[in-house]
Order: C-alpha cells, then sequence, then structure tokens
C-alpha cells in the first residue's frame, strides 16, 4: 500500500542501521584477535576490520524502467545492504615476545581496528537508528492525524 | 434515493455508471465487493502482524523493529477501517432520522 511507502523506506533503514551495529560490535569484539583466518602459507592471520555497504534500494530494474518510461514510481526509497567489504589497512605491529603469535624477531601483528573509530561509528549507527525511528513516528502520526480528518 | 447511492458507488469502487443504468441489486453486490476486499486487506496486514508476533515470541525474529512496524500497519487500517466504518453508521442514522 502506498501509503505505507514512508514506514518500508524507514523500516529498511532500520534494518541496515542494526546490520552496521553488528559488524561494528563485530569489530570491537574482535580487536586484539590474531588468529582470524590461516593463509596460504599455513600462518594465522589477524582479524580485518569490516565496514558495510549501504546503497538505495531502487537500483532494480523496474525503477530505471520507471525512470526511463516517465511513469510514477515509488518516491520513498529505502536502503539496503550490498556487501560487508575488509578494510585494506596493513595490521599493526607491536613488539611483544611473549605473545603466542609472535615472530622470530618478537613483534607481533594485531588486527587494523581502532576501538576510537569503532565507538564513534556505533555512535553514529545508534544516532541513525534513532533519526529513523522519529522519522518513522512522524509518518504514524502523520496518518493517525488524517484519521481525525472531520471528527 | 436511488441517486445518492449510486453516487457513493462510484466513489467506492471507481466504476463509472454515465452509459448504463446499475440496478439496485447491483449497486448493493458491487458495494458488498468492495467492503469486502477492503477488510479482507486489513484482516491480511492484521494475520501478518500476528504472525511476526508469534514469531518473535518463539525467537525466530531476526528484527525486533519490523514486528513493530507491521504491529503498527495493521493498527492504522484497522483504526481507519473503524473510523470508516463509524462514519457509514453515521450516515445510516442520518438518513433514519429524515422525516417522511
Amino acid at each position: 500500500m502506498s501509503i505505507f511507502n514512508a514506514l518500508n523506506a524507514s523500516s529498511s533503514a532500520l534494518t541496515a542501521q542494526r546490520l552496521r551495529m553488528d559488524v561494528i560490535s563485530s569489530n570491537i569484539a574482535n580487536a586484539n584477535t590474531t588468529r582470524a583466518t590461516v593463509n596460504e602459507n599455513g600462518e594465522f592471520e589477524p582479524y580485518r576490520r569490516k565496514m558495510v555497504e549501504v546503497a538505495p534500494s531502487d537500483n532494480s530494474f523496474k525503477s530505471f524502467l520507471n525512470k526511463a518510461t516517465n511513469s510514477s514510481s515509488n518516491p520513498a526509497t529505502g536502503v539496503k545492504v550490498t556487501g560487508i567489504v575488509e578494510d585494506e589497512e596493513p595490521f599493526k605491529l607491536s613488539y611483544d615476545p611473549t605473545h603466542p603469535d609472535a615472530n622470530e624477531a618478537g613483534y607481533v601483528q594485531l588486527p587494523n581496528v581502532d576501538p576510537l573509530k569503532e565507538m564513534v561509528d556505533l555512535m553514529s549507527a545508534t544516532r541513525s537508528y534513532e533519526a529513523n525511528i522519529t522519522a518513522l513516528n512522524a509518518s504514524k502520526s502523520m496518518l493517525m492525524k488524517a484519521l481525525e480528518i472531520g471528527k | 434515493m436511488s441517486i445518492p447511492i449510486s453516487g457513493l458507488n462510484n466513489n467506492v469502487i471507481g466504476v463509472t455508471a454515465k452509459d448504463k443504468v446499475i440496478t439496485p441489486g447491483q449497486a448493493q453486490s458491487n458495494f458488498a465487493n468492495a467492503l469486502k476486499n477492503a477488510i479482507n486487506n486489513v484482516n491480511e496486514l492484521q494475520n501478518v502482524s500476528d504472525q511476526k508476533t508469534e514469531a518473535l515470541a518463539k525467537g525466530e525474529i531476526d528484527d525486533l523493529h519490523d514486528v513493530m512496524i507491521t504491529a503498527q500497519k495493521a493498527s492504522i487500517t484497522l483504526q481507519a477501517t473503524v473510523e470508516i466504518q463509524s462514519k457509514v453508521i453515521d450516515a445510516y442514522k442520518e438518513m433514519m432520522r429524515m422525516q417522511v
């Protein structure tokens, strides 16, 4: 139903923000994980920071067809997650000869996760979630006000 | 009496009655069908909301907001239905109050 377009768009954004939150939690949880993957030499590699890629959800064939034929399409475009990518920043090196994964020189590779950056991302995800809930409540109160017409 | 009824009929289901005359029986069944469809749509949303709530209780749902939004949609459509129903009843009462 077209009256729920705004609600559906907000709903997709809430889902996307929740996924962002999940990914950030995973980054923070693995901030010290040195054995995330095994490379081709059989050595352990630390965890790589993950990031969420989002895109508007209207880049489907239908929306392009609607745009090309100028027919009316849904103006409320939701958001969708197109993938989770890894941060290619190099790993942090730290001198700790007692670490089980330290190399011969006594250096250990730590994940490229910056807890400070993750906390900022976490705040951003929380605030975006709240903003979308506010938008959703505004749409809802608009609909409820419409029901009061003529009362 | 038949003019306001066919006017109502046109508004509700969008059938143009310019070229042919609709009998009161047809008008009634058209209106009944439109009403039935509308109520079925509302009922469908209620059912979806019920299913999602049940899935939430069973722990099968991933997104809490999805359940809440579905419940809100069901609530809004139900309230719209109730609003229209009370308007229709008001109109009927107004008719019945008419002096003959």
